[in-house]
């Protein structure tokens, strides 16, 4: 009975999330361009620069572009969907988090539909940069996809989490900026999204492992080129315990949430 | 017209209510009572606690002490009771600029448990209601302020709530828009038999659209009731008598021996006589005049507004300098920050 009446509320969240991905078409292409920009001018640049033949060992037997092409793929996930949670700032600027709040709806129930509508809205985005990455990268594994795309939704939904989290505790949009800064682009590094984690110094190694993104990174990179540093299952556990604290963390939050 | 009152209660009903940000107090104990199908309303300047008041009411904040029972239920213990009961139109906008007009209302329906035909049908019905049918496919962002309004009070009557709030209904809008708004909102009442709490800091709102008025200053009502209770506090009409001047003849005394209680001279060959209903004194005023022998070259009157009864109270206008102003400002920085 409750699961039924939360379900309303929750898949039109997801909606929401979803038809406003279509409205905004401006902003979806920034937000692919980024990744395409990586892989095209990092990626190509540094691929001619391996083109060695011990080159390969770097990279666990493969070439860069296969070897970057999975990074950037959840990077592509990993941006889009921490930019979609933070979004909740917007609404909270913009008056529709007070509609919101003073539904009768359950709160649980509408933060996890938005959080799943910006997750698939992230998913679509890596998928596109998947799909380009197997144009350039040509060892790239076809049957890989499906498994690589259920590390990708786990990420999405535990990034998009965080974002919402952030956003419920940040206050203005000067933090909301410092946040960007100061968190994204050293998760990113420290993932292993561009290079091995193997040939980090020992306490950059270290940051990466407690940096939920690398696991995302790893497992992907397993099934689309066949080169990790974890076991796979190890890398689903760490990613989904890790989502489900975010989320968890958010649902809290969100219920929580007042207006002042 | 008034729906039937829950168990014989109040529409909603507050004592002592308390909101304290910190050591700021911005409602500083109200007590109030709203009966079924009535338009009430707050009146007051900014920052009086109007707002304050509203979002306790709606469940969005906490009262600091006190109690607010709204439909039958009290807003800290039965949130979720009172949520069902009621729809809101904040002051600030929140609808869904990248959605639609026909998609706004229709996220609210599924997040408020409806679906289907019923939904349908009631978005359609709302739609034509406030005018905008024809345009239920447009993108809100291309919409005025006063389609957003009527589009927004559409979404909060969607669900058919018991009581609507409306916080600061008109503000930005122009005189057109306005008088267009209450129209909606008498409509409204009479349509849908919705009990209406709204805040203004509108003279002319308070007194065109409220069957009742609270007047709040600094988080505290200083008086309360039907407009023209009110403006009684403040005396009667005032009738103001040009007369020729001749001499040093007072006229007041010769209208005092005709029974009129208070008269003033203005300026000499100015009256100010107070009287209770002008309209209907007028007549006899000007023939009793004349028959002792003033004559009267121009009449006016006046009759005392809201502002008069706020100015009485607190000896300050209740619309401050620079207002105009404030607004402008706001809508440049949403303006600024819109995606």
């Amino acid at each position: 009975m409750v699961l039924a009446g939360s379900f309303g509320p929750f898949a039109v969240m997801a909606y929401r999330q979803l038809r406003r991905f279509v409205r905004t078409r401006a902003r979806v292409l920034a937000s692919i361009i980024n990744p395409i920009i990586w892989i095209v001018f990092f990626g190509l640049g540094w691929a001619n620069a391996f083109n060695f033949p011990m080159a390969k060992a770097i990279f666990g037997g493969v070439d860069y572009l296969t070897f970057l092409t999975p990074g950037v793929t959840a990077m592509a996930v990993f941006t889009a969907s921490f930019i979609g949670g933070v979004t909740v700032l917007w609404d909270k600027q913009f008056g529709f988090l007070k509609e919101v709040l003073v539904a009768p709806a359950s709160r649980a129930s509408i933060i996890l539909g938005r959080i799943v509508g910006d997750s698939i809205v992230a998913l679509i985005q890596g998928l596109a940069i998947l799909a380009l990455s197997f144009t350039i990268a040509h060892s790239l594994r076809p049957w890989g996809v499906l498994p690589a795309t259920v590390y990708a939704f786990i990420l999405a939904l535990g990034f998009t989490s965080a974002g919402v989290v952030l956003a419920l505790k940040i206050t203005s949009m000067e933090g909301f900026q410092m946040v960007i800064t100061l968190l994204m682009m050293p998760l990113l590094f420290l993932s292993g999204a561009f290079y091995p984690i193997k040939f980090m110094p020992g306490w950059m190694k270290w940051l990466a492992y407690i940096n939920p993104l690398t696991y995302a990174v790893d497992g992907m990179r397993h099934y689309l080129a066949g080169v990790s540093t974890f076991a796979p299952l190890t890398d689903l556990a760490v990613l989904s315990a890790v989502t489900a604290a975010l989320m968890g963390a958010a649902a809290w939050l969100f219920r929580r949430a007042t207006i002042d | 017209m008034a729906r039937e009152p829950l168990n014989g209660g109040y529409a909603i009903l507050v004592e002592n209510l308390v909101k304290k940000y910190g050591k700021v107090t911005a409602v500083a104990g109200v007590t109030f009572r709203v009966m079924y199908g009535e338009i009430f309303g707050f009146l007051g300047p900014n920052g009086a606690g109007k707002t304050t008041t509203i979002h306790v009411l709606a469940t969005l904040l906490k009262p600091t002490s006190g109690r607010a029972v709204v439909a039958g239920h009290d807003v800290v213990r039965e949130a979720a009771e009172v949520r069902r009961s009621i729809g809101v139109v904040f002051q600030d906008p929140s609808l869904d600029n990248e959605l639609t007009a026909y998609e706004n209302l229709y996220i609210h329906g599924r997040i408020y448990g409806m679906g289907g035909e019923e939904l349908r049908t009631r978005i359609e019905e709302m739609l034509r209601f406030v005018e905008l049918y024809e345009f239920r496919g447009r993108l809100v962002k291309h919409f005025s302020g006063g389609m957003r309004r009527r589009l927004e009070m559409a979404r909060a009557l969607l669900h058919r709530p018991k009581i609507l709030f409306l916080d600061e209904p008109t503000l930005g809008l122009d005189p057109q828009t306005r008088a267009h708004i209450w129209e909606y909102i008498r409509k409204l009442r009479a349509v849908e038999g919705v009990t209406v709490f709204l805040t203004t800091h509108y003279m002319d709102e308070a007194e065109e659209l409220c069957d009742r008025i609270a007047i709040i200053d600094h988080g505290k009502i200083i008086a309360e009731g039907t407009p023209d209770e009110l403006k009684r506090l403040v005396g009667t009409d005032v009738i103001y008598l040009k007369t020729r001047v001749n001499g040093s003849r007072n006229p007041c005394n010769a209208l005092k021996a005709l029974g009129v209680s208070e008269c003033r001279v203005v300026r000499e060959g100015l009256v100010a006589v107070k009287v209770e209903d002008a309209g209907r004194s007028l007549p006899k005023l000007i023939r009793a005049a004349e028959e002792a022998g003033i004559a009267i070259e121009e009449v006016s009157y006046r009759k005392p507004t809201l502002n008069d009864v706020f100015l009485h109270l607190t000896g300050r206008e209740i619309r401050e300098e620079g207002e105009g102003m404030k607004d402008f400002i706001r809508s440049v920085v949403i303006r600024r920050f819109r995606r």
